[in-house]
């Protein structure tokens, strides 16, 4: 077999066994039980590939060398969280020296490889990268990454850019390594207050100290503020954004009195929607971060919340719950005027729920979390390039809320609760592939920033 | 007249030395009342003074009785207005036991001008966070309404929702669910003039 034949098939392979052993791992009479009738369990079934993708240890000089395994750590560890390649792990020392041997790798399997020299260089550290692409047995590309010390609280972030520059290299397109998730969560007294995490499960950071409810958090695009909304004036809830490099932090106005919730940034980031549950005159409202003033997008008796626009800014979606409390669905419509569409597929008497919806970064999907038979809760995708907008189900096991797209438009994170408790957990919706981003604490309501690659 | 002035003590004590030399006459009957009589009396008065302080003791306790009996009326027209009204699982319609409890505060809040109300709205834990956080607001303001139906003033209310932030019960299971799914009532303005529903 040649290499690139092996690389094609690997990839299929792979993805055939990781199908396999999914299905494997969960009884098929759960899978019938805990689906809507007429909607597709399981995975986008793109034809993705993942190539076997090898790590030479790396080395390091000039001080660099006690870095080099915690730098090849981390980037391990991004690399198989990229969900792009099957990393090859477990590699006797040997295969260091001096030099890439790619008929060695080549026999090991490798279709990719990664070496890295940690070099000491002043006050901080460099990080040089190749990918070297075995079977054409040519040297690809290859960067240099400045890092601080490990000691620097930038350390892991820098490292996670450098990661994301060799998917770049081989996808086209960056990784999400250089992420954060933010969400909310309770601490021991009863209150809640905003973290964030870094995409590895890493670097957990509490960001508001609030002694009172605070939660839905929604990232600007540019990821230099996060709008939350909290209960702590002693009001009712009102929609903060919080500058992360200044600290500072202000209050939307609210055009109601009542609860003004579920803050979402417009795509251009001069603009915070928001949900507003006042009686007659509710709805969602935008507030203009440049010049103030307010306008009105939805209104009426109906509560329309949690807005989520698509990357263009011409659609927006969002929950209601016009059709009932009992029957909440997902709508869509265009910024331009005009009628909001049912997305989620509500027939009238035949009940639904759907509710937190988040619109991809790709602009092609929606994904929402839907009560399914037995009443456990499951991450959904509606294709919003077909017409009929059909819908997919990404998770099956446990309960699975609020789903939050990471930059890629490939990966969700979301709220899972399994036999060993809730966590924080992060679906590839092109393998299926589910990791566990943090295990053991109720996260809420979390948001992926955007990518982190641009160093502020 | 120096003469005089001698002549009448010297008559007196004449007069007093001739009077001993006689028998003397029998004292006067007394005019005032006799022993028994005295006696009579002071029984008389001690028992009307008894009788004085024993109707003031009863109109005390009377007055106490009537003030405990208030304070009770209050107490129950004050826990009337807090108790909690509960919700079936995703609705915000009100109950027949929720209508009640709403109908006992109504009158309370009819008889107590003063007291305003805050209406706290929740869920249970299952589904959506945020979607939970409005579904406790609809909570809220359908009771709102209800009350604001009777015509009360609907300024005397406010509503906040907590969603499923603030459970009673922490349990994962469909009794503690049932008891979150509920309207708490903050009373925010008149705590100290509350008066028991008029009959």
């Amino acid at each position: 077999m040649t290499g690139p034949e092996r690389r094609r098939l690997g990839g299929v392979v792979a993805l055939s066994l990781s199908i396999a052993l999914a299905v494997a791992s969960t009884p098929i009479r759960a899978q019938q039980r805990d689906s809507i009738p007429g909607v597709a369990l399981g995975l986008m079934y793109e034809t993705v590939s993942q190539p076997a993708l090898g790590i030479k240890p790396f080395t390091g000089r000039f001080g660099g060398a006690g870095v080099a395994p915690q730098v090849e750590a981390i980037i391990g560890r991004d690399l198989h969280n990229s969900d792009r390649f099957e990393v090859m792990d477990s590699l006797p020392a040997s295969m260091g020296g001096e030099g890439v041997d790619y008929e060695l790798w080549d026999r090991l399997g490798a279709v990719w490889l990664v070496t890295g020299q940690v070099e000491g260089a002043g006050d901080g550290l460099v990080l040089l990268l190749e990918l070297h692409d075995v079977v054409y047995s040519e040297l690809k590309q290859q960067g240099r990454f400045p890092i601080p010390d490990p000691s620097d609280p930038g350390f892991r972030m820098a490292v996670h850019r450098a990661s994301d520059q060799i998917v770049e290299w081989v996808t086209g397109e960056p990784g999400v390594a250089a992420t954060r998730i933010a969400f909310g969560m309770r601490d021991s007294q009863g209150n809640k207050d905003i973290y964030t995490v870094d995409s590895d499960g890493e670097n957990l950071q509490r960001i508001t100290d609030n002694h009172a409810l605070s939660l839905s958090p929604a990232w600007s695009p540019d990821a230099s503020h996060i709008a939350y909304s909290s209960d702590k004036g002693g009001t009712n809830w009102r929609i903060y954004e919080l500058n992360l490099t200044t600290q500072k932090e202000r209050m939307i106005p609210p055009p109601r009195p009542d609860a003004n919730i579920t803050p979402a940034y417009l795509p251009d980031g001069h603009a915070i929607a928001f949900a507003v549950t006042s009686g007659t005159r509710s709805g969602i409202y935008t507030y203009d971060l440049d010049n103030g003033g307010l306008a009105n997008l939805t209104g009426g008796r109906y509560y329309d919340i949690s807005p989520t626009f698509s990357p263009d800014g011409k659609w927006m979606a969002f929950n209601t719950d016009r059709f009932g409390t009992t029957v909440p669905q997902i709508m869509v419509m265009p910024m331009s005027g005009g009628d909001p569409q049912t997305l989620s597929p509500y027939q009238y008497g035949k009940g639904g729920y759907y509710t937190s919806p988040d619109w991809s970064p790709r602009g092609n999907l929606v994904a929402f979390h839907g009560r399914i038979r037995l009443g456990t809760y499951h991450i959904l995708v509606a294709d919003m390039k077909d017409a009929g907008h059909k819908l997919k189900q990404l998770t099956w096991e446990g309960n699975n809320e609020d789903p939050t797209w990471a930059p890629d438009g490939r990966h969700i994170a979301f709220v899972g609760e399994r036999r060993w408790g809730f966590g924080l957990m992060v679906v590839d919706i092109s393998t299926g592939r589910l990791r566990t981003v943090i295990a053991g604490r109720k996260v809420s309501a979390p948001a992926w920033s955007p990518s982190l690659n641009v160093q502020r | 007249m120096i003469v005089r002035r001698f002549v009448a003590p010297v008559l007196a004590a004449t007069v007093l030395v001739v009077a001993c030399k006689k028998q003397p006459p029998p004292p006067p009957a007394p005019t005032g009342p006799t022993a028994e009589e005295l006696a009579r009396m002071r029984a008389d008065s001690i028992a009307a003074a008894q009788r004085r302080a024993d109707s003031i003791a009863a109109a005390q306790r009377a007055a106490e009785e009537a003030r405990a009996a208030h304070e009770r009326a209050v107490a129950e027209a004050k826990a009337t207005l807090q108790e909690m009204v509960f919700f079936d699982y995703d609705k915000s319609d009100l109950r027949p036991d929720a209508q009640t409890v709403l109908r006992r505060k109504v009158a309370v809040l009819r008889a107590s001008p003063q007291v305003q109300l805050q209406i706290a709205g929740n869920a249970d834990e299952r589904g959506s966070e945020e979607y939970n956080l409005a579904l406790g607001n609809r909570r809220a303001e359908a009771v709102r309404q209800f009350l604001v139906g009777f015509g009360l003033a609907e300024s005397r209310f406010s509503i906040i929702s907590y969603g499923e932030e603030k459970p009673l019960a922490t349990g994962h299971d469909e009794a503690s669910w049932a008891r979150n799914r509920r309207d708490e009532f903050v009373i925010t303005a008149g705590e100290n003039a509350i008066n028991p529903p008029s009959n």
